[in-house]
């Protein structure tokens, strides 16, 4: 393992992968203090171009730079004008914003920075020391408890990713649909292609991503046209924020933790770790009486947890197969395109990668904190960017990744139709996560299904690791619902 | 609808191309009931069946044609691109949509030559795309 260790690092620190993870973090700081971009736009858009690459760790270096750093700089539009810069720093506004409005917009930033990269060390380094855990686990699977664990992925994302967990598990559905159409190369039957050869390949998966994410972000980001109405000035204490996180350290440590089991479950992102975070410090720290009118607490709580959660969510990914959350299954496309085979062999043979992996992890997080540390007055003004200089931009870039998936015009026109898709599901409340994933695990769930089938018949279904993974899916899935009868763990955001 | 119509089709093709979308589409359909009845009891009772999104609600326009005007937006765009190709409708898109939102000449048109030379450099010069001709093209010769 220790070889496997040092030959990780040695490929993550040449230059070529030390430029493109730098290039990964620019790419990652740029969308966290854009609001209103996240970062599955980002991966998607970035998707058609890194598939051509043929260097594994180049795409590592650059995808995983991204991933790791844009809640860092999602900090900065949370903290100056209250709107979160992605959905991992929503309840960092709660005290950021009225220490910005106090004069302590640098105390705040700084503060959030330094937790973020103690939430980005201590995230890769559990992810590390979860590696002897799940190896002999893994090892011990066969199809029919991968079947099982892919249904139960698909299943938590559907449940816990929305509002209304039917509807999630049903959008998981549609999507490991989308992901049957074409030619069965095994049978050679034409699904769901309705006789025109531009399906027979498939439907690409940036097309789904770009379409379902891409366009409705777009469309939010033009629809709000609203002006910033109070800008702050960024005041003292860039020093003190820093040491705040020193003194409170102890809570940095437990929200990192926090973070980093909220991103192994599948399903709950960023967007809840951050929640969870907050509510814990708010439960467990002295003198709460300050508590969203400015304390600097609030701050480190959300932005360690947001950090280190993207280190949790790349547990499942990449031991299962099965990806934490949207970016994540991103990833998972792009690497299973340059030949990072997610699963067993993460573990085995593709030890090395996951070494680059949990490195660039931890690297491209202190290169992030640096870059924002040192370009903060910059920064700081570009969150004041008006939404006519972004929306089209973006709009072209999402079109140009389409393009490229086929160089065909039929995929702009199935773009269309997946972001009139996207739009509709995020006005009714559906969540699109799961349908996204549904497209992903789509291939692989037939796969396992179909070997389990072949090799055992009905019997797979008494094996003693399937059934126990059974047991887990339906509590997994039963416990939230009944929770969100009972006005449960959802609420935790209303709460606070 | 659309998975009993997926359903209906693949009982027409061997277990082997089928198997995944009859499971799931069992329990699809499952659900779907399940989801008809819960939103017909909370609209027969007056509630709503929404929670706390883990999700961030999407955003309701003040504008006096809603979303349409970006839609339109997009689709004029989608159909620029058929029409004069994309390195003449990305920079135009963008140029565009600035200048009618309150940006200026030259911020307008330093955006469009972004996005011009941006497609320029990438599709023509890197990638060595060969274009499909643009519709006008086609109706002139």
């Amino acid at each position: 393992m220790l070889e496997a260790a040092i030959e990780g690092l040695q490929s993550i620190l040449t230059p070529h992968s030390l430029a493109m993870m730098s290039l990964g973090v620019f790419i990652g700081s740029l969308v966290g203090f854009l609001p209103g971009i996240g970062g599955p736009t980002t991966l998607a858009i970035m998707l058609p171009f890194v598939m051509v690459m043929k260097d594994p760790v180049t795409v590592i270096a650059l995808l995983v730079g991204i991933d790791a750093v844009g809640n860092t700089a999602s900090a900065f539009p949370s903290i100056l004008i209250s709107v979160p810069g992605g959905a991992g720093s929503q309840a960092t506004i709660l005290d950021g914003y009225p220490m910005a409005k106090r004069g302590e917009a640098a105390r705040a930033l700084s503060a959030s920075f330094m937790a973020s990269l103690v939430g980005g060390i201590v995230g890769p380094l559990i992810l590390l020391a979860s590696l002897p855990i799940l190896r002999p686990l893994v090892l011990a699977f066969g199809s029919p408890e991968f079947f099982v664990l892919t249904l139960w992925g698909l299943a938590m994302v559907g449940v816990l990713s929305g509002n209304a967990p039917v509807k999630g598990l049903i959008a998981g559905i549609l999507g490991v649909f989308i992901a049957t159409v074409g030619l069965d190369m095994k049978s050679g039957i034409e699904r769901f292609a309705f006789g025109e050869p531009y399906l027979w390949e498939g439907i690409s998966l940036i097309l789904v991503a770009l379409g379902i994410f891409g366009v409705p972000e777009c469309i939010d980001l033009a629809s709000r046209k609203s002006s910033i109405a109070e800008r702050h000035e960024l005041g003292s204490g860039f020093k003190q924020g820093i040491l705040d996180v020193f003194r409170n350290l102890w809570l940095t440590v437990r929200s990192s933790a926090i973070g980093i089991w909220v991103g192994f479950l599948p399903g709950l992102g960023s967007s809840v770790a951050d929640w969870f975070a907050y509510a814990h410090t708010i439960q467990t720290e002295k003198n709460t009486e300050n508590f969203g009118k400015g304390d600097v607490r609030g701050v480190i709580a959300p932005e360690a947890s947001n950090n280190a959660k993207e280190a949790g969510s790349y547990i499942p990914t990449l031991a299962f197969g099965i990806p934490g959350g949207t970016s994540t299954a991103l990833i998972l496309v792009a690497f299973t395109a340059v030949g990072i085979n997610p699963g067993p062999e993460m573990l085995t043979t593709q030890l090395n990668f996951t070494f680059a992996i949990i490195w660039t992890l931890a690297i491209a997080n202190i290169i992030a904190v640096a870059f924002c540390m040192a370009f903060v007055k910059p920064i700081a003004r570009c969150c004041f960017l008006p939404f006519y200089t972004i929306v089209p931009l973006i709009l072209v870039f999402v079109f140009i990744g389409a393009f490229a998936a086929n160089f065909n015009y039929y995929d702009l026109l199935l773009l269309m139709v997946f972001s009139a898709l996207g739009f509709i599901m995020r006005r009714h409340g559906w969540p699109r996560a799961p349908l996204l994933l549904g497209v992903v695990l789509g291939t692989k769930m037939e796969l396992y299904l179909w070997l389990s089938y072949t090799r055992y018949g009905l019997e797979w279904l008494l094996r003693p690791g399937v059934v126990i993974l059974f047991i887990l899916l339906l509590a997994s899935v039963l416990y939230p619902v009944w929770q969100g009868r009972r006005g449960g763990v959802s609420r935790v955001a209303e709460a606070v | 609808m659309v998975l009993a119509g997926a359903i209906q089709i693949s009982l027409e093709w061997p277990v082997r191309a089928s198997i995944i979308i009859l499971v799931l589409g069992a329990i699809g359909l499952a659900l779907l009931i399940v989801q008809l009845i819960s939103d017909t009891r909370n609209a027969a009772s007056g509630k709503s069946s929404e929670a706390l999104t883990m999700e961030a609600p999407a955003v309701k326009t003040d504008s006096r044609w809603g979303n349409l005007e970006i839609w339109s937006w997009i689709a004029a765009f989608f159909a620029a691109i058929h029409l004069v190709g994309f390195l003449v409708a990305a920079p135009l898109f963008v140029f565009s949509y600035t200048k009618t939102y309150g940006g200026g000449w030259l911020l307008s048109a330093a955006l469009g030559a972004t996005a011009g030379g941006f497609v320029y450099s990438l599709f023509n010069v890197l990638l060595h795309v060969p274009w499909p001709k643009p519709l006008i093209v086609l109706l002139i010769s």
